[in-house]
């Protein structure tokens, strides 16, 4: 298994740049999750770590290897594609064997001994005989991963590999990719959309938008101290409350809806700045409270109670008991937890450090 | 338990279809049936006529039907030419078109489907002016062309003006874009280059289209009549459609009979396998990128 | 880096050309050349066989505007061509609607329809031949029995033609049908449930759903028929040989008429050009009047 650094990695069609200068170490046995919104650069990004695409500029070395401008079979790597890009007209045995005739001499043998133990490791087994077509699309998923497994990489790569799965299938092959991962000590880049698959999945994340790398951290820390708006909405559902807030030098940040004071540990606020609240972050006041808005919506999912309250221009989610929720119209206080807030530029949308 | 439940509704699904939707359908039948016989009265004529003495064919009294089944105009025709001959020429020049209009389409419609070159769209609309071109504005020049190369009267001569084929490519390009870029993609991992990627996944997946071009090339060129008669003129190049043409022209006038006779023969290769492979014959073609 | 990336593109072209390679050539040799020479032919006096050759500049053109032979076969074809291609499709089209739903025995249907298709066409004009024969050929039988009046078929300069043609459409309307079948296989069914909700009739939804939604497909049958209207040839040399007459003369045989039989390669492909000419501009024609029409489903 092997590290994998991208420097300054660069990809443009013509005039238009899509990928801007990454760099990323993904270490060895990590689980990386590239996240972002569609078009944020990240499938591209690992197409170029896979040799599919072009390198523009910049460099990629595998386990200390530089293979910027080497072919797919040449890098070590194998990868699961969103569609899973099964060769139909050949068995699920015969797509897993397919790779190793064409870039191994192994023998006969060894190639049906790796099958056989990648199928007794996916339970797919039984269903090495069967087409891709008698397949339903989590036992092709298995296959695609089958596929790669066999071929022993140094890297994994997955290209939104869950995205075609029903939402019960997709909650456990997650589980699923979290287990192979654990006991293979596999190392993975893994592209996705969906949050929750980041935040689930990953060692580390590395959070894309518009082409550039935003955040690279473990999940929960880039929950909590995400670098900017950006990442800040992205990550979390429902998605964080930004406040725009004018800010005193003591700390007092004054909204159309509220007047609060912040610990800033030394640190000077600019005179604009933008608060960042998440739906646990706040809670309803018993007294008159820190905030004062109208209930505009209250969503009961079962567990828990969502409600949206208007503060002035702005709306805030609350995360609430259902026994608690209020009905929509209602008055409402709201108290913040100052401690866990965070707070951005107006300008920049990067975070303020409140630490110093 | 599954078989039962399934079975279920299957069997109830014909009683279930309205009184209204079944007169429809018979309705449909009673347009549709003597259209078909018309269709096909030709053919019915033909194997009748075949099989008629050369007296009843002019006798109008005699009937629809012949009076006996009289296969004697069968070897009777075959004696007229060298059909073992026709046939053999037959099927090397249609294989012979086949077979390499096969190379060269699939390898350009590949270059046309999945490759980045300059001048693709100036060479590929050359393609298809190919396709718009009839042989008829230039069958004449193709003739002195190969007079030059002195292959008039061999069987070359036959198979060399239509190895290309613009309309191929341009249907098994079609096809070939349909294949999700990330099949190949994964092939490239596997290990694939441009050939393997052909090889291993395109040709296997566009079957479908590869069948439809081999019957339109097959029965283009197994019935062509015009160019072999214009590039041939002895019995040891000749194909069968020509020895057809001699029978209609036999010094005796038209002998209907044995005429009728060889028809059959000729036509009967690619009726059977017509009529054998419906199927998927009608699937294969309908299929295909011709929409 | 980009160094190799420039490579690869170059060699990515290079492969594209070897694999054009083989088509090209051919298509040069049998389709370009012959072409360029053809035009280079009508501007001289070229006589097969005989190696000298004389410039005639325009001469071959005004012999054609001066040749009431011409015009005659110039006529022919278009009336052959504007009658037979539309009629065809029309019936392709009755038919592959008929043979879009339920139907018993469906599959003996589609072989009813698509045989003559694979019928050689010398043979299906030899049996045509036959059918249409004046004194005891199955069609005048079938008019006796109607009551109808007996034709003389291709011995009448009035009815060749239209002999041909009829049996044009028998021969070609399978093809086009089976096309068509495959197009109206992909029209959803629920335009069809809408309308017959809204109570459209059916012959008010084979024009107002149907035929829209298929355009790309009649368009690319028109195109195909234009392409096999030529073949025209093939009957006309075994049924008539372009008489009685030349009522049955066609462009196509006129062409094979001077360069094979009067040996006058210069004024056949002066002929030639013209053929040419003609089925471009039909195609262009077709194209500017219909394919702008055409309401594309998908993407193409």
């Amino acid at each position: 298994m092997a590290t994998v650094i991208l420097q300054n990695v660069c990809k443009s069609y013509g005039n238009r740049k899509t990928v801007h200068d990454v760099n990323l170490t993904i270490e060895d046995k990590e689980f990386m999750v590239l996240v972002g919104p569609s078009g944020c650069g990240k499938s591209t990004t690992l197409r170029m770590v896979a040799g599919l695409e072009d390198i523009t500029a910049g460099r990629l070395t595998i386990d200390g290897r530089d293979v910027t401008d080497a072919p797919p079979q040449q890098r070590d790597i194998a990868m699961v594609f969103q569609s899973y890009a099964l060769y139909p007209h050949m068995t699920a045995y015969r797509n897993m064997a397919f790779g190793l005739l064409k870039t191994t001499r192994l023998s006969k043998a060894e190639i049906d001994g790796r099958i056989r133990e990648a199928a007794e490791i996916l339970h797919i087994t039984d269903l090495l005989d069967r087409r891709p077509k008698e397949l339903s699309g989590g036992e092709r998923q298995r296959v695609a991963i089958g596929r790669a497994l066999v071929r022993k990489p140094k890297v994994f790569l997955f290209d939104e590999p869950l995205s075609n799965l029903d939402a019960k299938l997709r909650n456990r092959m997650r589980g699923e990719l979290k287990r192979l991962h654990r006991e293979l000590g596999l190392t993975v880049i893994y592209v996705t959309h969906d949050q929750i698959e980041a935040m689930t999945l990953g060692s580390r994340v590395a959070m894309m938008s518009k082409g550039e790398l935003q955040q690279v951290g473990v999940p929960m820390d880039v929950y909590m101290r995400p670098a900017n708006t950006f990442v800040a909405t992205f990550i979390g559902s429902p998605e964080m409350a930004l406040l725009p807030c004018r800010a005193d030098a003591g700390g007092v940040l004054g909204h159309d809806g509220f007047a609060a004071g912040v610990a800033l540990g030394g640190t000077e606020l600019p005179s604009d700045v933008i608060l960042g609240v998440r739906p646990e972050e706040v809670s309803f006041s018993r007294t008159a409270g820190m905030a004062r808005g109208q209930v505009e919506r209250s969503e009961l999912i079962g567990a828990e109670a969502l409600v949206e309250v208007a503060l002035g221009e702005d709306r805030i989610t609350v995360r609430s008991a259902v026994a608690d929720a209020p009905e929509p119209g209602e008055q409402v206080g709201l108290d913040f937890d100052l401690a866990r807030v965070r707070l951005f530029h107006a300008g920049t949308g990067q975070a303020i450090d409140r630490q110093g | 338990m599954t078989a039962i439940s399934e079975a279920q509704p299957a069997a109830h699904a014909p009683r279930r279809r309205s009184v209204l939707a079944r007169l429809k359908g018979n309705w449909l039948q009673f347009i549709m049936l003597p259209v078909a016989l018309l269709w096909m009265s030709p053919l019915i004529w033909i194997v009748l006529t075949s099989l008629k003495t050369k007296a009843e064919v002019f006798d109008p009294e005699a009937g629809f039907l012949p009076q006996a089944l009289n296969f004697a105009n069968y070897p009777a025709t075959l004696a007229v030419a060298p059909f073992g001959t026709y046939l053999i020429n037959s099927i090397i020049v249609t294989g012979s078109i086949l077979a390499a209009q096969l190379v060269t389409i699939t390898l350009a419609a590949y270059a046309f489907a999945r490759l980045e070159f300059p001048l693709k769209r100036l060479l590929f609309s050359l393609f298809l002016l190919q396709v718009m071109f009839p042989i008829y504005a230039i069958f004449l020049t193709n003739f002195i062309t190969l007079r030059e190369f002195g292959l008039i009267n061999t069987l070359p001569a036959m198979i060399v003006p239509f190895v290309a084929s613009g309309y191929g490519t341009f249907m098994l390009r079609q096809s070939f874009r349909q294949v999700p870029q990330e099949l190949s993609d994964a092939a490239r991992l596997d290990g694939c280059g441009h050939f393997g990627i052909l090889w291993h996944v395109f040709l296997p997946l566009v079957q479908p289209t590869l069948i439809a071009f081999g019957i339109i090339s097959v029965v283009t060129h197994w019935n062509d009549y015009m160019w072999p008669l214009l590039v041939t003129n002895s019995d040891n190049v000749r194909t069968l459609p020509i020895g057809l043409g001699l029978l209609a022209k036999s010094d005796s006038g038209a002998d209907w009979t044995r005429l009728m006779a060889g028809t059959v023969i000729v036509v009967s290769p690619l009726l059977l396998a017509f009529v054998i492979f419906q199927r998927r014959f009608i699937d294969s073609f309908m299929h295909t990128g011709v929409k | 880096m980009s160094l190799n990336v420039a490579r690869a593109r170059r060699n990515e072209a290079l492969l594209a050309y070897a694999f054009l390679f083989p088509s090209l050539v051919f298509l040069a040799v049998f389709t370009y050349w012959p072409i360029l020479r053809s035009i280079w032919f009508s501007l001289h006096d070229v006589v097969l066989g005989d190696p000298e050759i004389f410039w005639l500049g325009a001469e071959n053109y005004l012999r054609l505007l001066d040749d009431g032979l011409f015009w005659k076969v110039f006529a022919n074809t278009a009336l052959y061509t504007l009658i037979t291609i539309p009629l065809a499709i029309l019936v392709a089209l009755l038919l592959a609607v008929a043979l879009d739903s339920k139907l018993r025995g469906i599959g003996l249907y589609r072989s009813a329809f698509f045989y003559p298709v694979m019928i050689p066409s010398v043979a299906a004009g030899m049996v045509w031949v036959f059918l249409y024969a004046p004194g005891y050929g199955p069609i005048n039988e079938a008019l006796t029995f109607l009551g109808l009046p007996r034709l003389d078929w291709l011995y009448s300069s009035k009815w060749a033609l239209p002999a041909i043609m009829l049996m044009s459409i028998w021969k070609y309307s399978g093809y086009f049908m089976l096309i068509l079948l495959a197009a109206l296989k992909l029209v959803p069914s629920d335009l069809y449930e809408a309308a017959r909700l809204d109570g459209v009739s059916a012959p008010q939804r084979l024009i107002h759903i149907t035929v829209p939604l298929i355009s790309p497909t009649l368009y690319f049958v028109i195109v195909i028929g234009l392409l096999h209207s030529y073949q025209i040839f093939d009957y006309v040399y075994v049924m008539t040989q372009g008489g009685p007459a030349d009522a049955t003369n066609v462009l196509t045989f006129y062409i094979y008429q001077n360069g094979f039989q009067y040996q006058d390669i210069g004024y056949a492909s002066t002929l030639a050009n013209t053929l040419l000419v003609f089925v471009l501009g039909l195609i262009g024609l077709v194209s500017v009047t219909l394919g702008r029409r055409v309401h594309y489903l998908g993407e193409r």
